[in-house]
């Protein structure tokens, strides 16, 4: 697995669109926090639109709401923000690899990230095929809940993880 | 020295706070980077839920449902969030507190929370005021179109505001 990482840190350092974004980093003025805004206001996205059908699913958000219509309405946003935070994350990743790929605090978001996307992914597609498909039953509901339990965790970790990659480095290994 | 004896006693107090046993526990532990990380989760639901206001004020979003519904579901989220937001960024602000009051961006984030503030405000005092009369519109009248789009572009200025403050410290 280390040698792995190695070669892909070693592959996106030696990359052109890692020269192009190190340029583009240094040299154009406010790049770096501009970025990171767009990255931010589309983890606002994912609050807003999976979250919150999670929480609606919970019975503890904007009870008005129908389930079906409101996964229908939100989940296709959060599949837009994904494209803005590859982008935006991956230009710092592009920018510095070894920061990302040897850090843990990375492998703990993807980690957490990969499963949160297959849950929202099951409760659309399962909910596209059959309007109305997660409150059919009891059984089905109480799926979702727990999915949903499970999901608003996730994303909370994939957040907490996210800010805390840029203190890994010199909190818990330093110098390493 | 400052000549103003108010700025003075002003410094004073950034000097003092910032060396409260408090700032410093924050400033040299992991504390800093936890309650920055909350600090984010917060704005995103400060954000995030407001977003959905904002996007059924514009007629574009949630057209299915009174706007008076999807206002009063989501503010308590929003007023969580924002409480959370303004505690864990105080925290932050006492560990370096002379270095943020005269940091620009940080200025200028203050500035636009002060007029999304007062977008709430005029909004709910005047705008809400005939809701009855436009609750279940898609087509919502101008002053609550420009409600949202007020609220919209302030909150994105408060997050990369929020974010250049970092990159000026």
């Amino acid at each position: 697995m280390r040698e792995l990482l190695q070669a892909v840190s070693r592959w996106v350092r030696d990359s052109d669109v890692h020269d192009l974004v190190v340029m583009a980093l240094s040299n154009v003025p406010g790049l770096p926090p501009i970025v990171q805004a767009v990255h931010i206001a589309a983890v606002c996205v994912v609050m807003g639109t999976i979250v919150f059908v999670n929480l609606r699913l919970l019975g503890l958000a904007v009870p008005s709401q129908d389930v079906s219509e409101m996964i229908g309405r939100l989940l296709p946003f959060t599949w837009w923000s994904l494209p803005f935070l590859v982008v935006s994350g991956g230009m710092f990743v592009f920018a510095r690899p070894a920061r990302y790929f040897f850090n843990p605090v990375f492998g703990i978001k993807v980690s957490l990230l990969i499963p949160a996307l297959v849950l929202a992914l099951t409760l659309h597609l399962l909910n596209r095929m059959q309007a109305g498909f997660w409150e059919r039953s009891r059984p089905h509901l109480v799926w979702a809940r727990l999915m949903s339990a499970v999901s608003v965790l996730l994303w909370l970790g994939v957040m907490l993880a996210g800010r805390w990659i840029a203190y890994a480095d010199y909190l818990f290994w330093p110098a390493s | 020295m400052n000549p103003d004896p108010s700025a003075r006693s002003l410094a004073a107090f950034w000097d003092w706070l910032g060396n409260t046993d408090l700032a410093f526990e924050i400033g040299a532990t992991w504390w800093f980077p936890l309650l920055e990380s909350i600090h984010v989760i917060a704005v995103a639901l400060v954000v995030g839920s407001i977003f959905m206001v904002d996007l059924r004020l514009l007629g574009v979003a949630a057209r299915a449902y009174p706007i008076s519904t999807v206002t009063r579901e989501l503010t308590p989220w929003s007023w969580a969030g924002f409480v959370i937001a303004t505690v864990t960024g105080a925290g932050m602000f006492i560990v370096r507190p002379a270095a943020y009051a005269e940091n620009p961006a940080f200025q200028v984030k203050l500035l636009l929370l002060v007029l999304a503030g007062l977008n709430v405000a005029v909004f709910h005092v005047r705008a809400l005021r005939d809701v009855a009369r436009w609750d279940t519109a898609t087509a919502t009248p101008v002053k609550a179109r420009l409600a949202g789009a007020v609220s919209l572009l302030l909150w994105a200025g408060a997050i990369l505001a929020g974010r250049w403050t970092g990159h000026l410290n």
